[in-house]
């Protein structure tokens, strides 16, 4: 009997959103239950807010994405908590070292990426921790169970032309399939790209996958606090 | 035997022009049958939203009113509404405001129509690309939706009305003092607190907090 070829699905994401921190568990969660190939696409959230344009939420909406994401994370069971100042976390501090450090370990040993999305999504989103500064993304690589010496080596790279490009790559090739934010998802079904906008389409992209959704599946929850 | 328990009240603050209100509005009328909920329709004007939180339609932003496109293609299919996005001349033309206000008339005249005329008048300007803003459009659709043509007239000048364009305002504010910055607005009333939820994607977590099971779409019980 054939096996059936697995499915691409592919999750852009930048660390300093905090519905890509539930979107990637999530996805985490159901490649080990559908029969797809999930490929971890770090990209820059403000390279994606440039390209397509931003509106920023007003207060009252803010405000409700503060709420919204505290239950839809309960109900996920991922540890989520509000830094101080999201603002100035998402704004001012941003993720352009991070991003690019993700990248230099997607392009030399992808094996640890997984999990140094996890480290970094803990820092800012459970632990208000900086994920901008060296000694940072040191510390969530050692998390991640990066050598020491390979981490160093990883961080060396990061003002390099290979890995700025790369990052620059991926941020276009999510333009291309009409991102506008983070989390995107582009699900391919049937050769054709279907991309999803946000956390919260994972049913329909089930139902266009021909798979089942089975909810939150807290009991795969790999983040740990 | 089951206890008697009462039902939670389950406010849909909507509005015909926006897409999305649609998906709410069929899942909800779903699952008023399923879910022991008390569902009480709220037309408002999402343009008056806008104006008093500065929220901007997401339709201006030329991207999103591109995966808008895709978005409803898909759910359409999903929930089985045959849903599509209007043109842009259609979703920011002003006088949109008067099926609101046709719908806030009905609310307070004979609000045993407001179920049918809400789904006509998205079927018209969704499904069919029809016209809602003039006399003629909504009096189709008044009649279409079952409320007698001997009353349609005195229904329709009704949108001229102070109490009617009052009303339309005031459930409008009510909405705002909930936190709506968009459309739709779900307020379900859980053991005297009411809480906010936006969207049309949000329909586990009201089940979770609702005490009750999502079931999916339920495609079988799709008017259409």
């Amino acid at each position: 009997m054939a096996t059936p070829i697995r499915k691409s699905v592919e999750l852009f994401y930048d660390v300093v959103s905090p519905y890509s921190w539930l979107a990637f568990e999530v996805m985490c969660r159901y490649q080990q239950k559908w029969n797809i190939d999930l490929k971890l696409r770090p990209f820059f959230l403000s390279g994606i807010m440039q390209g397509a344009g931003f509106h920023q939420p007003g207060p009252s909406k803010a405000s409700y994405m503060g709420k919204d994401l505290k239950r839809q994370t309960d109900m996920y069971k991922v540890p989520f908590k509000m830094p101080r100042n999201p603002a100035e976390v998402i704004l001012i501090k941003g993720s352009l070292n991070a991003g690019r450090f993700l990248t230099a370990v997607d392009m030399n040993c992808d094996q640890y990426l997984e999990e140094l999305t996890r480290q970094l999504f803990l820092r800012v989103y459970y632990r208000d921790e900086d994920i901008t500064e060296p000694a940072s993304l040191m510390s969530a690589a050692a998390k991640a169970g990066i050598p020491e010496d390979l981490a160093k080596q990883l961080l060396s790279t990061i003002k390099d032309q290979a890995v700025k490009d790369r990052l620059r790559q991926t941020t276009q090739a999510a333009l291309d399939h009409g991102a506008f934010g983070s989390p995107t998802i582009v699900a391919h079904v049937d050769g054709k790209p279907q991309m999803f906008f946000g956390s919260d389409r994972m049913e329909l992209m089930a139902h266009m996958l021909g798979e089942k959704w089975y909810g939150p599946l807290p009991e795969l929850a790999k983040a740990k606090m | 035997m089951a206890a008697l328990r009462s039902r939670k009240v389950v406010e849909l603050f909507y509005d015909v022009i926006s897409p999305y209100s649609w998906v709410a509005f069929e899942v909800l009328c779903r699952y008023q049958t399923r879910w022991n909920i008390d569902l009480q329709l709220r037309p408002f004007f999402i343009g008056g939203v806008f104006k008093e939180t500065g929220n901007k339609p997401p339709a201006l932003l030329a991207a999103k009113y591109t995966y808008a496109q895709h978005d409803l293609r898909r759910l359409a299919d999903f929930y089985k509404i045959p849903v599509k996005m209007p043109p842009m001349e259609r979703l920011m033309r002003r006088e949109n405001v008067n099926s609101n206000r046709l719908l806030t008339a009905v609310t307070l005249d004979c609000p045993e129509h407001l179920e049918n005329l809400s789904r006509e008048l998205w079927m018209r300007v969704m499904a069919r690309d029809q016209d809602i803003t003039e006399p003629a459009s909504l009096e189709t659709a008044a009649t279409a939706a079952g409320i007698p043509s001997d009353t349609t007239p005195q229904l329709l000048s009704r949108i001229r009305d102070d109490d009617v364009k009052a009303a339309l305002k005031d459930t409008t504010n009510q909405a705002l003092a909930y936190g709506a910055f968009g459309a739709p607005t779900i307020v379900a009333h859980i053991e005297g607190t009411p809480v906010m939820i936006w969207g049309s994607d949000r329909f586990p977590l009201l089940a979770h907090l609702l005490g009750e099971r999502w079931e999916g779409p339920l495609r079988e019980m799709a008017k259409y």
